[in-house]
């Protein structure tokens, strides 16, 4: 065994963690209050879509889905204060208007014929921009004073990516005729119209370059 | 999306037939039949020796998969009907009673699961008997208050007695698969009960009104769930109390006394309001004062 008392690095050779990050803690606040806003709105819609979906199998999958991101929610709050917000409430709020009408049109469908919607919303536009909002925060902030942070990231990133093919999947089973694919991809461009208004779920410069 | 989502526009596929607790009641294949002997049977217990047993258990899961699905519904509506906020109005409710219900639903849509599967196992299909959509209706109130107490409380604490039961009945069949679930899904329910407490006390603190409404509401809903004495301390009915269970997830011995009162009485009325129907041929016969009419009043 080597001896115990000779120096060794603080670092070991292959622990490459940076301390540079982009976000102060201001920032990362603030990003993390548009998180867990736009988390919430999510949560909240699938457990109300789950009475109006007559797909068994979706239904399943709604109420599965809406604890995740209740918990990605859950994350954030416990984050808040942590990064010097006392009042989480105050930084709960949605990135922009834009972001707040985004969630409106999600949420519009009800009807029971409208599942391929109300799964578009959810699964080709909502949880992509998270995954990338995500993605890009935990590859951008400290990866030493900010690590509270990227371990949350990972555990959503983790579910959402799960979740996101969980959803592909269900999409693709419930598409059976070219006018449900046009209907899917007229939804999702009208939603993605308004997430490009918002910049994203934390505003202009969610994935960076703003 | 509408909030507060109606009880008859319950989305389902072309295998569901929905049906109210009225008709339920009057089905008079379901009445608690005498002998031919025109004594009372000593027991109704769902025990696999009854002749009926398999028939019976086959009804009781197909009953607990189209409840675990409204669960999962009222869970997920409650999430999405209110506002978050302080909870002390009825058109709020706190973000961790959101964060439960959230879960809850993550449990109920388990449960779901897994009554498909144990019902695929027992033999019997989906939609292979009719869904009583009383359950949904407890969980649609405007006050998340008396959902809590509808709900966590009454619903909840009726499927603690229904799981015990069923466990109970697959210890006796030797069938530990069919044991073996209903003991997790009784671990769950047990928190959901004790989840429910801890809201409604915590939301009606200051308000001791309003908890009285909620304490008023859950024992109409605990008289509809024993769905006419279907479940009752009496050996009469096919669904035992389970007393010490309730105890675990929160009821205090007075509590669960009330259970059993309330029980035995809908167990009584349901006997007359049974009589009264074949005697009259008559299923529409309304003057038993049913637990229905006691929701649509409450």
């Amino acid at each position: 065994m080597a001896d115990p008392y000779k120096p060794r690095a603080p670092f070991a050779p292959w622990d490459r963690r940076q301390l540079p990050g982009t976000f102060d803690v201001e920032e990362t606040a603030r990003r993390v209050g548009n998180y867990k806003w736009a988390e919430m709105k999510l949560f909240e819609a699938l457990g109300g879509w789950v009475a109006t979906v007559p797909e068994l199998d979706v239904k399943m999958r709604l109420g599965t889905h809406c604890y995740h991101h209740a918990w990605h929610a859950e994350l954030w709050h416990k984050r808040l204060p942590e990064l010097r917000e006392m009042n989480p409430d105050r930084l709960t709020v949605p990135a922009n208007d834009a972001m707040e009408r985004f969630v409106e049109a999600l949420t519009e469908p009800e009807a029971a014929d409208q599942t391929i919607e109300k799964l578009v919303g959810v699964y080709r536009v909502f949880i992509p921009h998270f995954i990338a909002a995500y993605t890009y925060h935990r590859n951008n902030t400290s990866e030493i004073t900010d690590a509270p942070t990227i371990r949350s990231l990972n555990f959503a990133l983790h579910d959402e990516f799960d979740d996101w093919r969980d959803g592909e999947m269900m999409i693709q089973s419930l598409i059976e005729t070219p006018d449900e694919v046009d209907r899917a991809a007229a939804h999702q461009a009208k939603l993605e119209k308004l997430m490009l208004e918002a910049g994203g779920i934390a505003g202009p410069g969610s994935i960076g370059g703003q | 999306m509408r909030k507060f989502f109606p009880v008859e526009e319950l989305a389902r596929d072309e295998r569901f037939t929905q049906i109210t607790m009225r008709q339920s009641e009057a089905d008079p294949r379901t009445v608690l039949l005498a002998e031919p002997t025109g004594k009372r049977p000593k027991t109704n217990r769902l025990t696999p020796d009854r002749p009926d047993a398999s028939e019976a258990a086959r009804s009781l899961m197909h009953g607990i998969f189209v409840g675990e699905i409204q669960a999962l519904e009222g869970a997920g509506r409650t999430c999405f009907d209110f506002e978050t906020g302080s909870g002390d109005a009825p058109d709020t409710v706190p973000f961790a009673l959101k964060l439960d219900m959230a879960r809850q639903a993550w449990d109920e849509a388990r449960h779901v699961e897994i009554s498909v599967k144990l019902s695929d196992w027992m033999g019997s299909e989906i939609g292979q008997f009719a869904e009583n959509t009383v359950l949904f209706e407890v969980a649609c109130s405007n006050d998340p208050v008396l959902r809590l107490a509808g709900v966590n409380r009454a619903l909840e604490g009726l499927a603690i007695d229904v799981f015990t039961t069923m466990k109970e009945f697959g210890d006796m069949a030797g069938d530990p698969y069919l044991e073996f679930c209903e003991d997790w899904m009784l671990a769950d329910e047990v928190t959901h009960v004790k989840m429910g407490s801890d809201w409604l006390r915590r939301v009606t603190e200051n308000d001791p009104e309003r908890r009285k409404n909620a304490l008023e509401f859950q024992s109409v809903v605990d008289k509809i769930f024993s769905f006419g004495g279907t479940r009752s301390d009496s050996n009469e009915s096919p669904i035992g109390l389970a007393r010490r269970f309730r105890e675990l997830a929160g009821f205090t011995n007075t509590e669960v006394q009330e259970i059993a009162d309330v029980s035995l009485k809908a167990l009584e009325e349901r006997k007359a309001f049974s009589a009264a129907s074949l005697n009259d041929g008559d299923t529409e016969h309304s003057e038993t004062g049913t637990g229905t009419e006691q929701l649509a009043d409450a």
